[in-house]
C-alpha cells in the first residue's frame, strides 16, 4: 500500500492526475471513522489529508469559517469555542472536517441543529483526474450556479478529494443538559413530539436520553416539560450526546445506520437487541450480530422506505434502490473518468454494472 | 427544426385543449417573469398531473422543442423567461397539498401550491413551512425549490434546501424519478441537494416532500429606528456576534420606510434613516433572553426608537410593513429594477455606501429593503422607462452593483438565481474549470440540453465529456443574436 501525503491542494491535484494516468486506485482517508462504510477494496494507495489542516479564515461575526479539509474536529472545535461558537458535527476528536462531510454523517442533535451537509456553503475539491474545482460562496445564502459541494458531501470520496470548505457555524448554547430516564423508544418518540425544541432524544433498549440546550431559562422550561413525561429522569451535564456514540461501542460487531421516516423507526428497530435510536429524526445505529440479522434489518428498513448502510464492519451500503442510476453513472464518469477514487465502494462501482 | 404544430396536436390530445396555449396573446403572458427580460415561446402547457408533465417533456423531445419549466414567474433573474421555439411547462394547476404527516414532520405537496397557502394550511394544525419569500402570496413551492428561495425566516431556519426532503422530477428523457427520501438520509449522491436551486435546468419537479416545523411556542417582533444607515447595519453584526441568531433580521432604509408608511400605515418611524425589524422565537424564557440582548445591541448603537409588538395584531402590522414593500414602491416611479445579491454580513455598511454612490452617480433613485442578517441585499432602482436613456442608466448601475458585491466577497444571487440576467457574470466568481464541472453536472441529468437551455451557465461552459452529444441533439438552440432585449448579455 502506497501512501500519498499532500501538503497542498496542488499536491492533491498532481497525485490524482498521476493516479488517473497510471490507474493507481486511491482511497481518501481522514480520521478513519467511516473507513468501513461502503467497504473499499482493491486499494493501491491511501491519500491522507492530515497535512491539509490550516485555517484559511474565521470571522466570528460572519458565523463562517474557512478551513482545509484535513483539519481535525477537536482543533476546529477548540478554535471556535474561544469565540463562543461551534460546528455541530459531534464527531470523534480525531475525525477530520473533510472526512465527516464526505461520510455523510450528522450530529445526534440533528433535530435542533439540522443535517451537517447544510453547514457546507463553499467547497474546493480535486476531481479524480486532478482538476481543482470550487463551488458555492462564503456567504450564508447563495444561489449562484450548481451546488457541486452537495454532490461531494456524503459521496465517500468517490467523486473527488475535498481540500477546503467554508462552514456555517453557530453560537454555543448558554447551557446544555442531558436527562436520562428508564424507558423505551415509544417514550422517546412521545418526548420528541411534545418537546419539539429538544436537541435530541435517543432511546436504547432500556433507557431514554434527552439532550437539551439553549438559553439557561429555556433549558429549565424544556427540562420541566420532559420531566412531566418522564418523571424518573436524572439531569446531568454530559459533554457527549448520546452518552456512548456508536463508535465507542465495545467489540467489533457490525453496526448499521438505519434511516427511515421518524414514525417508522419503532417498527424497524424493535426486534433488535442493541441499538441507539434518534426519535423524531428517524436515525438509529443498530448492531447486527451476523449476516442474517443484517439482512433482516435491511428488509425491514426497505419496507419502511428507508436504508441501512453499514458504518462499522462488512456489509456495504446495502441493496436499496438507488434512483437516477444513469445520472450517478454519468457523474462518476465526469468527475472520476479513470475510476481511480475509492475503489470498491458501492457508489463508485455503479458504472461497472452497466 | 421544431415542429410546433405536431407538438401542439400531441399535447392537446394528452392534456386536453384547454391545457395548451398556442395563440399569440396567450403565449405573450408567459414570455417573461419578474425580470427585465422579455422572451417568447412556441407553446404553453398547463399539466395537472406528473403523467401529463411526462407527456409534455416527451412531446417536446419528439418535436425538437426545449422545455422551460415555470412556477408563478416571480423570479427576478429570467430563469422562467422562455427563449426561441420552446414549450413552457407551467405547474400552476398542480395545486394539491397531498398529505401532511406531523408524526414524520413532513408534507407532500404539488409544485403549484402557493407558498402562503401551504403556510396557512399548516398553521391551523400548529405547524409551519419555514421558507417565506416576500413573494409568498404568489410564488409557488415548485418555484421556491428551483430557486432555493429564501425569505426573512431563513436566517435561523435555513434556505429552502434545508426544508426539502425529497422531490419527484420528470427527467429530460420523460422518465419520472424520486430523489431524496422521507427519512433523514437517502442512498447514493445527494441529487436532491443539487436539484434544489437548479432553476429548472435538470428536470420538471412534479411533487415535493417538505420538512415542516412546529410553530414555536413564543415569538417577539421588534422594530428599531436609527439615525444612520451605518448604525443600523452595525447593529446587525453586533446582534449576531453577541450570540443571538434571530428568526428574522430585516433592514429598510428611509426611502422604502416612507413608501411603506404611506401604503400600509404600519407605524414605522418615517424620520429614521433606517429601521431594523427583528424577530426572535423559542420558549418564553428563550424569547425574553434574546429580546434583552437584541435591545442591548440596539442601545449600544444609539437606537432612536424602539417598538416591541405587544400582541399578534401588532406583530402582523409590523410584518405587513416589510412584506408590502415591493407593492408600496409603485408610488415612487412606475418601474423598478430589483436586485438580489449577497455579501458577507460584516461588509454591509461598506456595500450600502457603495450602492448609494452608484445611484447618485447615475442620477437614479435607490431604496433598500433586505435580509440584513443573511447579507442578502435587494437594492431597488425606481424609474420611468418612458424617459429616454433611463433604462440604459439603470442597467449600467445594476452592472456596477453586481461587481461591487462580488468585490466585497459576495455571491451573484441570494434567492432568485442566475437565469438569463446574470449568466454572463458567472466568470466573475468561477473559473473555467469550475464552470465546466457545473456543466458536467447539468449534462449528467440532461445530456442533450433539453431543459431550460442557455440559463445559468454562460454559453462557453461545456462539459468535455458531453459536448459531442449536446451538439448532435435535435434541440434548436437559439443563436446569441436571438437573445431577447433587456438581457445584460
Amino acid at each position: 500500500m502506497d501512501l500519498i501525503h499532500p501538503r497542498t491542494a496542488a499536491d492533491v491535484a498532481d497525485a490524482l492526475r498521476e493516479a488517473s494516468t497510471s490507474g493507481r486506485r486511491v482511497l481518501v482517508v481522514g480520521g478513519r471513522r467511516h473507513i468501513d462504510k461502503g467497504n473499499p477494496s482493491g486499494v493501491d494507495a491511501e491519500l491522507w489529508t492530515t497535512q491539509l489542516d490550516g485555517v484559511v479564515a474565521y470571522e466570528p461575526a460572519e458565523m463562517l469559517t474557512v478551513v482545509q479539509a484535513g483539519m481535525r474536529c477537536d482543533a476546529l472545535g477548540a478554535m471556535l469555542a474561544e469565540h463562543g461558537q461551534e460546528w455541530p458535527a459531534d464527531a470523534p476528536p480525531e475525525a477530520t472536517v473533510g472526512g465527516v462531510i464526505a461520510s455523510g454523517s450528522s450530529s445526534a442533535r440533528r433535530m435542533r441543529v439540522g443535517p451537517l451537509r447544510d453547514t457546507v456553503v463553499e467547497m474546493e475539491f480535486v476531481t479524480g483526474d486532478g482538476r481543482l474545482v470550487r463551488s458555492g460562496a462564503r456567504t450564508v445564502k447563495n444561489v449562484t450556479g450548481y451546488d457541486l459541494h452537495r454532490l461531494a458531501a456524503g459521496s465517500l470520496g468517490t467523486l473527488g478529494v475535498i481540500t477546503q470548505v467554508a462552514l456555517k457555524v453557530r453560537p454555543l448554547p448558554e447551557r446544555r443538559l442531558t436527562l436520562t430516564a428508564p424507558g423505551d423508544l415509544p417514550l422517546a418518540t412521545a418526548i420528541a413530539s411534545e418537546v419539539t425544541l429538544a436537541a435530541g432524544v435517543v432511546a436504547t433498549t432500556d433507557a431514554v436520553e434527552v439532550r437539551l440546550e439553549g438559553w439557561a431559562g429555556e433549558v429549565d422550561e424544556l427540562a420541566a416539560a420532559v420531566t412531566r413525561l418522564a418523571p424518573a429522569s436524572t439531569p446531568e451535564d454530559l459533554p457527549s450526546f448520546p452518552r456512548a456514540p456508536w463508535w465507542t461501542w465495545p467489540g467489533d460487531a457490525t453496526i448499521a445506520e438505519v434511516a427511515v421516516a421518524p414514525s417508522r423507526l419503532v417498527g424497524v428497530v424493535s426486534a433488535t437487541t442493541t441499538y441507539a435510536a434518534l426519535a423524531g429524526v428517524g436515525l438509529a445505529w443498530v448492531v447486527a450480530a451476523n449476516e442474517d440479522e443484517l439482512g433482516e434489518l435491511r428488509r425491514r428498513a426497505e419496507r419502511a422506505g428507508g436504508i441501512a448502510p453499514v458504518v462499522r464492519g462488512p456489509g456495504g451500503l446495502g441493496s436499496a434502490d438507488v434512483r437516477g442510476a444513469d445520472v450517478l453513472r454519468r457523474l462518476k464518469r465526469s468527475f472520476d473518468p479513470a475510476h481511480v477514487l475509492a475503489p470498491g465502494r458501492s457508489l463508485a462501482d455503479l458504472p461497472q454494472t452497466r | 427544426m421544431a415542429d410546433v404544430d405536431a407538438a401542439r396536436r400531441e399535447l392537446e390530445a394528452a392534456l386536453g385543449p384547454d391545457a395548451v396555449i398556442a395563440d399569440p396573446l396567450g403565449r405573450r403572458l408567459y414570455a417573461r417573469d419578474a425580470s427585465m427580460v422579455e422572451g417568447g415561446c412556441a407553446l404553453v402547457a398547463l399539466p395537472t398531473t406528473a403523467e401529463q408533465v411526462q407527456a409534455c417533456v416527451r412531446a417536446a423531445a419528439t418535436y425538437g422543442l426545449p422545455v422551460v419549466p415555470r412556477g408563478s414567474g416571480t423570479g427576478l433573474a429570467g430563469g422562467a423567461t422562455p427563449i426561441g421555439d420552446s414549450l413552457v411547462v407551467a405547474t400552476a394547476r398542480m395545486t394539491r397539498i397531498v398529505e401532511v404527516r406531523p408524526e414524520d414532520r413532513l408534507a407532500w405537496v404539488e409544485p403549484g401550491v402557493p407558498n402562503l397557502d401551504l403556510a396557512n394550511h399548516l398553521r391551523t394544525r400548529g405547524w409551519t413551512f419555514a421558507p417565506d419569500p416576500s413573494s409568498q402570496q404568489t410564488s409557488s413551492i415548485g418555484g421556491n425549490v428551483n430557486t432555493n428561495a429564501g425569505g426573512p425566516h431563513c436566517l435561523a431556519y435555513g434556505v429552502t434546501s434545508a426544508h426539502v426532503l425529497a422531490v419527484d422530477m420528470v427527467m429530460a428523457d420523460g422518465s419520472l424519478e424520486r430523489f431524496g427520501a422521507e427519512g433523514p438520509e437517502a442512498p447514493g449522491y445527494d441529487l436532491r441537494g443539487v436539484i434544489v436551486g437548479s432553476e429548472g435546468t435538470l428536470g420538471v419537479v412534479t411533487r415535493v416532500c417538505v420538512r415542516i416545523l412546529p410553530v414555536p411556542p413564543a415569538v417577539r417582533t421588534m422594530l428599531f429606528g436609527f439615525d444612520s444607515v451605518d448604525a443600523c447595519a452595525a447593529t446587525v453584526s453586533a446582534i449576531i456576534a453577541g450570540g443571538v441568531v434571530p428568526a428574522a433580521l430585516e433592514m429598510m432604509d428611509r426611502g422604502i420606510v416612507r413608501a411603506v408608511e404611506n401604503f400600509a400605515h404600519a407605524g414605522y418611524p418615517v424620520d429614521a434613516a433606517a429601521v431594523l425589524l427583528v424577530e426572535v422565537d423559542g420558549t418564553e424564557a428563550g424569547v425574553t433572553e434574546q429580546t434583552r440582548r437584541v435591545e442591548e445591541a440596539a442601545a449600544d448603537h444609539g437606537v432612536s426608537s424602539v417598538r416591541i409588538a405587544a400582541d399578534e395584531t401588532e406583530r402582523a402590522g409590523l410584518w405587513k410593513g416589510r412584506k408590502s414593500a415591493f407593492g408600496a414602491i409603485a408610488q415612487i416611479a412606475p418601474h423598478y429594477h430589483l436586485h438580489d445579491c449577497v455579501v458577507p454580513r460584516t461588509k454591509l455598511v461598506e456595500v450600502m455606501r457603495g450602492v448609494y454612490a452608484i445611484a447618485e452617480h447615475h442620477g437614479l433613485i435607490v431604496t433598500n429593503v433586505f435580509h440584513a442578517g443573511d447579507g442578502n441585499l435587494h437594492p431597488l432602482f425606481s424609474f420611468d422607462r418612458s424617459v429616454p436613456g433611463t433604462l440604459e442608466r439603470v442597467l449600467r448601475a445594476s452592472d456596477e452593483v453586481v461587481r461591487l458585491c462580488v468585490d466585497a466577497g459576495g455571491a451573484l444571487s441570494g434567492e432568485h438565481g442566475i437565469g438569463l440576467e446574470k449568466r454572463d457574470f458567472m466568470p466573475l466568481v468561477f473559473t473555467d474549470e469550475d464552470l465546466e464541472a457545473q456543466a458536467c453536472l447539468r449534462s449528467s441529468f440532461d445530456p442533450d440540453g433539453r431543459m431550460n437551455p442557455r440559463k445559468v451557465l454562460p454559453d462557453g461552459a461545456r462539459c468535455g465529456e458531453f459536448a459531442v452529444a449536446a451538439a448532435g441533439s435535435g434541440v434548436a438552440a437559439a443563436d446569441a443574436a436571438d437573445l431577447p432585449e433587456g438581457s445584460w448579455i
